[in-house]
């Protein structure tokens, strides 16, 4: 009988007895205090990444919208001077030096016209 | 060996330490310098970097556009548009031949002028350019040359020149209102500036993610809808500046009111001014709108509220006659009429208002009285005046410096009672009272609706941003001004003095049927400034109605000093009263009769 047979046979022995058996488990693998320090600082640079990722994405959008506002700004600029350019059109200083008005001739109203 | 090895090791250790000394006392430098640039130094340096970062800026509102009607639509008379200020800082300017070259041929300056202005020596800002239009800033910019530069700011715009102008008033520099509706309402046409705080990179742009920033938006001024008609505006001031002209009178007011509900439908006076070149205009007096800041006193024009007053109060009625003595003497001095009119006999309040008589209105005084003027007479025409005709009372409309006038107090302590009853009696037809145009035109308005008191307004509503008009209603008053048994009377009898004048031969006063106008003349002394009046200046007034089925527009001229051959009502005032109906007519103003 080797060596192993007989301490399987002493186990079989044992539970036959209906005893209790010690059994050996290999201990579980922890951290060390480096390791864990380590990904703690990893951890915090994603964190980081993330934070500056959203930081530049939202200061990009912010930059968009300063473009958007500014050419809004030009756009209500230049619908002010059509605004003024309109205007100065309807004019009725212009309109009554415009050569067809003064083509135009006057004449007396012969009668009232009912709706 | 083992000695040689040792004293190398301990050289080599020796070595290590120093150089580790070093290293560690390098890094207790920094370390102190951290903590000195960190902590004892915060204050500076974050102030420091918030300078560069930091954008702190008011947001200036847009001023509210002005619009008026105009065939039914709502055109803009008084817009903003951006212009620009062109800088430089002359240290920072290269080769100033060039540039002045360059900004010559934009700005239309001569060259040599730029060239002297970025010349300038001991400062690092010279305005080059004012009121440039966003091409030619764009044209500089586009140059990018070092220390040239541009700064926008709105400047009121004004496409139809001169019209309105003194109604509307105008805008100085630093953006604030004068005169007019701009200095009345310019707390809603400005608006309320916004606010922008943020922290910018380096081209100026806020970034979004700094929790600090603030940004409050302007709210823009409100845009204002006046209740004038262009065209009708339009051609007043023609009609005022024609007959300037052929009257060499120095100003001539007049206003068109809706008799119906007190809106102010073209409101001028000659001269004029243009208000996008205020800053040009020498004498300070054109800014005011003298249709209501310059009260005079009125002349004969005041009849008809005199009559008004008489008939309302029912001591006579529209046909009435008396005796007519062709002078009273009051106090002394003689109230006479003008020769050709002023025999004496028997007088019906329609000659009182057809041959101006002010012996006339001095009998209908005596009416409101106990048969003379007393101070019964007194108390009782001061009340129609003053809380009836609302004379002496600034009218309240949206304008600048308006002017209530003067009615003097019926009962003074220390004066004799001869001496108030002259007074009193002067006031009945005109003098030594003094009124607007638009009080006599708001009063008459009363007088010939019915009896209904409007307050008179410029402006009909506000627009909001997409065009929505929320329109004012017209404001009643009083609704007892005077009876319409009165009204009708008042009516009646200013019609037959047209009628009456224009068979007299003011053929201009003949007009197409279906129309009914109705007027009076004033003619009134001008007071010298140290008491008493000329004997050769006269002003001349004329108060008067168009309409059709009732009337329509009321309307108020005051013509000061005209030289024309004859009184200053008939000859100075009632031809631009003919005129004007006319125009009234003719542009369609008024619905005829049985429309």
């Amino acid at each position: 009988m080797t060596y192993s047979s007989t301490m399987a046979a002493n186990r079989q022995n044992y539970n036959q007895k209906n005893k209790n058996v010690i059994s050996f488990h290999k201990r579980a693998k922890t951290l060390g205090p480096v390791s864990n320090t380590v990904i703690l600082i990893v951890l915090a640079c994603l964190l980081g990444l993330i934070y500056l990722t959203q930081v530049v994405k939202t200061n990009t959008y912010g930059a968009q919208l300063y473009a958007s506002q500014q050419q809004q700004t030009q756009l209500e600029s230049q619908y002010t001077n059509l605004q003024v350019s309109s205007a100065q059109l309807q004019s009725l200083d212009r309109v009554q030096n415009n050569q067809v008005s003064k083509n135009l001739s006057q004449v007396s109203p012969s009668a009232t016209l009912n709706n | 060996m083992n000695n040689d090895s040792q004293r190398f090791n301990l050289k080599a250790l020796f070595k290590v330490n120093i150089i580790f000394f070093f290293i560690i006392a390098f890094i207790g430098l920094l370390l102190v310098r951290l903590f000195y640039v960190q902590v004892i130094k915060y204050s500076f340096y974050h102030q420091s970097a918030l300078n560069n970062q930091l954008e702190q800026s008011k947001i200036p509102a847009t001023r509210g556009l002005i619009e008026a009607h105009e065939a039914g639509q709502l055109i803009p008379i008084v817009l903003n548009q951006q212009f620009f200020t062109i800088y430089a800082d002359p240290t920072l300017i290269k080769n100033i031949d060039k540039t002045s070259s360059d900004l010559s041929g934009v700005l239309n300056m001569p060259k040599s002028t730029l060239k002297s202005l970025l010349e300038t020596h001991n400062t690092r800002y010279v305005v080059v350019a004012k009121k440039v239009s966003q091409d030619q800033a764009n044209k500089i910019l586009g140059f990018r040359y070092p220390g040239l530069g541009s700064l926008g700011q709105d400047y009121r715009v004004y496409p139809q020149g001169d019209l309105a102008s003194q109604l509307l008033g105008f805008v100085d520099n630093s953006g604030h209102g004068n005169y007019g509706i701009e200095q009345v309402l310019n707390n809603q046409l400005s608006g309320k500036t916004g606010y922008l705080k943020a922290i910018t990179d380096v081209n100026g742009v806020p970034l979004a993610a700094s929790k600090n920033n603030i940004d409050i938006p302007p709210q823009n001024g409100k845009n204002v809808v006046l209740t004038l008609d262009l065209a009708m505006q339009k051609q007043l001031q023609d009609i005022l500046a024609n007959a300037a002209k052929s009257e060499k009178s120095p100003l001539i007011s007049a206003v068109i009111m809706d008799s119906n509900t007190g809106a102010i439908k073209a409101m001028a006076n000659y001269p004029s001014y243009n208000p996008a070149h205020y800053n040009q205009v020498k004498d300070p007096n054109l800014f005011n709108n003298a249709t209501v800041a310059n009260p005079i006193e009125p002349g004969s024009t005041m009849k008809v509220f005199t009559a008004a007053a008489a008939l309302n109060h029912g001591n006579v009625n529209q046909n009435t006659t008396y005796n007519d003595p062709s002078q009273w003497i009051i106090d002394g001095f003689k109230i006479t009429n003008i020769e050709e009119d002023g025999g004496a006999g028997k007088k019906s309040i329609e000659d009182i208002l057809n041959l101006s008589l002010n012996t006339g209105a001095t009998w209908l005084l005596m009416q409101m009285g106990g048969g003379k003027v007393d101070l019964k007479a007194r108390q009782v025409w001061n009340d129609y005046m003053t809380n009836h005709f609302r004379f002496g009372k600034a009218t309240d409309i949206e304008q600048g410096y308006e002017s209530g006038g003067i009615v003097p107090n019926p009962d003074i302590a220390n004066q004799s009672d001869d001496q108030q009853n002259l007074a009193y009696a002067n006031t009945s037809f005109g003098q030594g009272v003094t009124v607007t145009p638009l009080q006599m035109a708001s009063a008459l308005s009363s007088v010939i609706n019915g009896g209904t008191r409007y307050e008179p307004y410029l402006v009909d509503g506000f627009a909001d941003s997409q065009g929505n008009v929320n329109y004012n209603k017209p404001k009643v008053i009083a609704s007892n001004v005077v009876s319409s048994n009165t009204s009708n009377s008042m009516i009646s009898l200013l019609e037959t003095v047209v009628k009456k004048h224009e068979e007299a031969g003011f053929k201009y006063l003949a007009f197409p049927s279906g129309y009914n106008i109705g007027g009076k003349t004033g003619t009134a002394q001008v007071p010298k400034p140290d008491g008493g009046y000329y004997d050769n200046k006269f002003n001349g007034t004329y108060l008067g109605f168009v309409g059709g089925n009732k009337p329509q527009y009321s309307v108020a001229i005051f013509v000061t000093t005209p030289t024309v051959p004859g009184y200053a009502g008939s000859y100075g005032a009632q031809p631009i009263f003919g005129n004007i109906a006319h125009m009234l007519i003719n542009q369609s103003y008024v619905t005829p009769i049985g429309q």
